[in-house]
């Protein structure tokens, strides 16, 4: 296998000192919210797991767009790389939404249009996963793929737009201050450090676990063509 | 505020947030490490079959 290149092992250690800061900076640079306790802490990666969850699936289809504009195969191995990363920070994003949510509203679930949309995003994107494994030609698979991850990107700016078009108790906490939503607070200038700096940090995550799973991606096609060799001999 | 609640304990789940967060993010590196070793073998066993035959 080949070795691994020295920009992705700088990137490994990069993340991973960026991902201490960050962890730092939010459990205790960042001050306790007055009102919701040290529960509120979580919102600083929640809100950045679900920020990569969404570029995930944004790549994804820019990804599919791509491929049908040139057929090129290596576009087909981001976009999968990419859902795969979207689907793990989704769920993450949704459990920690949950924990959050228990002490806040009482409860580890309600029928909430934001709950309800993400949950509806991420089952989008396990289908993708599923209705793909069905396909056996490659060319064909990778075209439905694309075409599939474009129309299943509608979901991901619903989700997003949820809180602010439906009747809903999530917060929103960037450009509303509604004083109806449970949980919503107004940020101050050391939160917004940590804030920030957590959504850039899970950025940079983002790209190096891209980075990585296309590297696996081509030595599953490695071990793919070793096979069809073995096979015809 | 004159009147707001005191902030309440919620030190518990905090932890159990960020546990869910770094811990869903530990499983999906882990499942690109085995993901990775495996290939790697069938990848090494292949070639050997390989080289097997020609000799």
């Amino acid at each position: 296998m080949e070795p691994i290149p020295k920009t992705l092992k700088a990137l490994n250690w990069i993340t991973s000192a960026l991902l201490v800061v960050a962890l730092y900076l939010v459990l205790f640079y960042a001050p306790r919210e007055a009102v919701m306790g040290d529960v509120q802490r979580v919102f600083y990666f929640h809100v950045s797991v679900g920020w990569v969850g969404g570029l995930a699936f944004l790549v994804t289809a820019i990804a599919g767009g791509v491929y049908l504009a040139r057929g090129d195969h290596r576009w087909d191995q981001i976009a999968l790389a990419s859902v795969e990363i979207g689907l793990f920070f989704t769920l993450a994003n949704i459990i920690s939404g949950s924990v959050w949510a228990r002490p806040i509203w009482n409860t580890w679930w309600t029928w909430d249009p934001r709950l309800v949309t993400a949950s509806v995003m991420e089952l989008v994107y396990i289908a993708y996963l599923l209705l793909r494994q069905g396909v056996e030609d490659p060319d064909r698979r990778a075209r439905f793929g694309a075409v599939y991850s474009i129309v299943g990107f509608i979901s991901v700016p619903i989700t997003f737009l949820s809180i602010r078009i439906f009747r809903t108790i999530h917060p929103v906490v960037i450009g509303s201050g509604d004083p109806a939503a449970m949980g919503s607070l107004n940020m101050d200038p050391k939160m917004r450090v940590a804030f920030f700096f957590s959504l850039f940090t899970f950025t940079l995550i983002y790209v190096t676990l891209l980075w990585h799973r296309l590297r696996l991606q081509r030595l599953a096609e490695r071990v793919e063509q070793a096979k069809r060799k073995v096979l015809s001999a | 505020m004159l009147f707001q609640e005191a902030s309440v304990n919620t030190f518990n789940y905090m932890l159990l947030g960020f546990s869910a967060i770094l811990g869903i993010m530990a499983l999906f590196l882990i499942s690109l490490v085995v993901r990775f070793r495996n290939l790697c073998r069938d990848l090494e066993q292949l070639e050997g079959n390989d080289v097997n035959e020609r000799t």
